[in-house]
């Protein structure tokens, strides 16, 4: 039996992408679980893994985010591949190798066809982590992306996630840290789904760096793969606040690029709309608007 | 007398953007030293420096890049007047407070009287703060700062003579900043003036990080100890690494945002233009364009840009 859970802040982004996603994946003996967020993310996360943890028929427990959307038929099938190898124990959509932080986007990224539904500037879809130059190909990572989680029934059954994380930021890559410490394997596999998600990518960034450095510090030492390595830190400190001056340059120059690229397209929409014959074809316009509202 | 000097490695920009801002700023004694450059920028104004410190009448020296274009045809009197205190070795149009680095702008920046002319992605100016005065924000205003920033720097002949630019440090980044440190370590003061110059250059602020990154730390590791604010910070080494690192990936994902934001802006624009274009009334008007367009010279013809994303 596959189970689905979700924990929710925002009941209409669950009912309208989540619960619509999830009805569309389910089989008959599916189990869905929706608990009402409550304390931090782990938390929450924690009761779903209690909740489904007794079924002695659980083959996958699938954690959705609430603005995640299951996109196709078939899912049920693709999760039971992911899982075959007995020591995978979580599957995402998307994930990277050579993770080093939260950031993991920062790392070689593996991911599923994910669309990203966007709601800003008129809307669209463009291709999920088209931005973070996907590469690899789907199969082992260190790490997948919180907004869809398949995990085996050891997984559910061993490992928990880390309500000390209060600010939530990285518990996916804890989980799968934990997971990879205790010896079992992370993979992204062909989970399709679609994120209904906002453009910015961090909607608080002090709180994501608290959370960011939490979770260094908690991993500092035994990172799996990387534990043992010398650490000189003066080096790796002035490397690293070089390494941000230089991020931040970089921000605002794409901020520059941004509005550069988008002036120059206002420009020619301007020129366009404020011609002789634009403006002498106006009233053609009034009257079809006039038509269409009629009809 | 007031010399001009710059290095060159792009012959053509230097007559482009450099020479006419020269031309329009010195005076009829004023000496012009343009060489070719000599490896690091450190090295190549070192040799500049070399050849003016020579003239006894030197009344300072003017350093500009290749790509700075020089505005006021009285940038000479200003210099003059922000050479008039004795304690003054630099002079700049942009420059900051509370430097912690060679990313002199993460400091409190208090004049920042330039334009960023660009041809990239269809061409433009991007107006610092302080390039009008109306437009400029309370903080703006001249006097002494920590740094200035290296594409105009007037020197005065106490400068040229007694501080060279490092030539260990890296091959274009941070010789300013160093400078300037030198500088105030010796006692003396830099500061900006009332002048103003165009900057030609990309948008792209690093084009290369790597490079970069290595002059920042060498900077860092320089000054640490030895200027206060810059190379330390709070904490530990390790408490320092992994704030950096945490705030570096955080840089790094507003960049991100501002990739998807321009996507879809973007796509918000071409369909508008794509809409308009598709309109019975804008087909319908066709004649009429084709009339303005036969009497509109052909280089004021545009088209939409179409941009690689």
């Amino acid at each position: 039996m596959i189970a689905f859970g979700s924990t929710i802040v925002d009941p209409e982004a669950y009912r309208r992408f989540a619960a619509a996603g999830i009805r569309r994946a389910v089989e008959p003996d599916s189990v869905v679980h929706s608990f009402a967020a409550v304390g931090n993310t782990c938390r929450g996360f924690n009761l779903l893994l209690d909740s489904v943890a007794g079924h002695d028929d659980l083959e996958a427990l699938v954690i959705v985010d609430p603005r995640t959307e299951i996109a196709g038929p078939g899912f049920c099938a693709a999760v039971r591949e992911a899982l075959r190898d007995p020591d995978v124990a979580v599957a995402g959509a998307a994930g990277a190798r050579d993770v080093s932080t939260i950031a993991w986007w920062e790392g070689e990224v593996s991911s599923a066809p994910i669309a990203h539904r966007y709601y800003e500037h008129g809307g669209g879809e463009m291709a999920g982590y088209a931005w973070a130059g996907p590469v690899a190909p789907l199969g082992e990572v260190d790490s997948v992306d919180g907004l869809l989680m398949v995990l085996s029934p050891w997984a559910v059954r061993t490992i928990r996630f880390d309500e000390s994380l209060v600010m939530g930021h990285g518990y996916d890559l804890d989980y799968c840290l934990q997971v990879r410490e205790a010896g079992r394997k992370v993979v992204t596999a062909d989970l399709r789904v679609t994120h209904h998600r906002a453009l910015e990518l961090l909607a608080e960034p002090d709180v994501w760096v608290e959370g960011h450095i939490k979770l260094a510090d908690k991993w500092d030492g035994h990172w799996p793969g990387r534990s043992g390595e010398p650490v000189d830190w003066k080096a790796r400190a002035r490397r690293a606040e070089a390494e941000r001056e230089a991020a931040r340059t970089m921000a605002y120059s794409s901020t520059l690029r941004v509005d550069a690229e988008v002036l120059a397209l206002e420009r020619a929409l301007a020129e366009m709309t404020e011609s002789l014959s634009w403006r002498v074809t106006a009233p053609l316009r009034g009257l079809n608007r006039l038509r269409r509202r009629a009809s | 007398m007031i010399a001009f000097a710059c290095s060159i490695t792009k012959p053509d920009q230097f007559r482009r953007c450099a020479e006419p801002g020269i031309r329009r700023a010195a005076e009829a004694d004023s000496v012009r030293y343009e060489l070719p450059a000599a490896g690091t920028i450190a090295r190549s104004y070192n040799a500049l420096l070399d050849r003016a410190a020579e003239r006894d009448d030197l009344e300072a020296l003017v350093l500009l890049h290749q790509d700075a274009e020089i505005v006021d045809a009285d940038l000479c009197a200003k210099v003059r007047a922000a050479l008039s205190d004795p304690d003054v070795a630099v002079v700049g149009c942009a420059g900051a407070l509370d430097v912690r680095s060679i990313a002199w702008w993460e400091g409190s920046v208090t004049l920042a009287s330039f334009i960023n002319r660009y041809e990239d992605h269809g061409g433009g100016d991007l107006h610092s703060f302080s390039w009008t005065w109306e437009d400029a924000p309370p903080w703006a205003h001249t006097g002494e700062v920590e740094t200035l920033d290296g594409f105009v720097l007037a020197l005065a002949p106490w400068a040229v003579r007694s501080i060279r630019f490092d030539e260990s440090l890296s091959r274009f980044h941070g010789y300013d900043l160093d400078y300037c440190l030198q500088v105030r370590e010796a006692g003396r003061k830099v500061v900006t003036a009332d002048f103003r110059a165009i900057h030609h250059r990309e948008i792209e602020m690093l084009p290369d990080p790597e490079e970069w990154i290595e002059a920042h730390i060498n900077v860092a590791e320089k000054w640490d100890g030895r200027m206060p604010g810059i190379g330390t910070a709070p904490g530990s080494w390790r408490e320092r690494a992994l704030r950096a690192e945490a705030e570096r990936d955080a840089a790094a994902a507003e960049a991100h945002t501002q990739v998807l934001e321009l996507e879809a802006r973007a796509r918000e624009l071409e369909r508008g233009l794509a809409e308009t274009r598709e309109s019975l009334s804008w087909r319908l008007s066709a004649p009429l364009r084709w009339v303005g367009r036969s009497r509109t010279p052909a280089g004021r013809r545009t088209r939409a840009p179409r941009f690689a994303r």
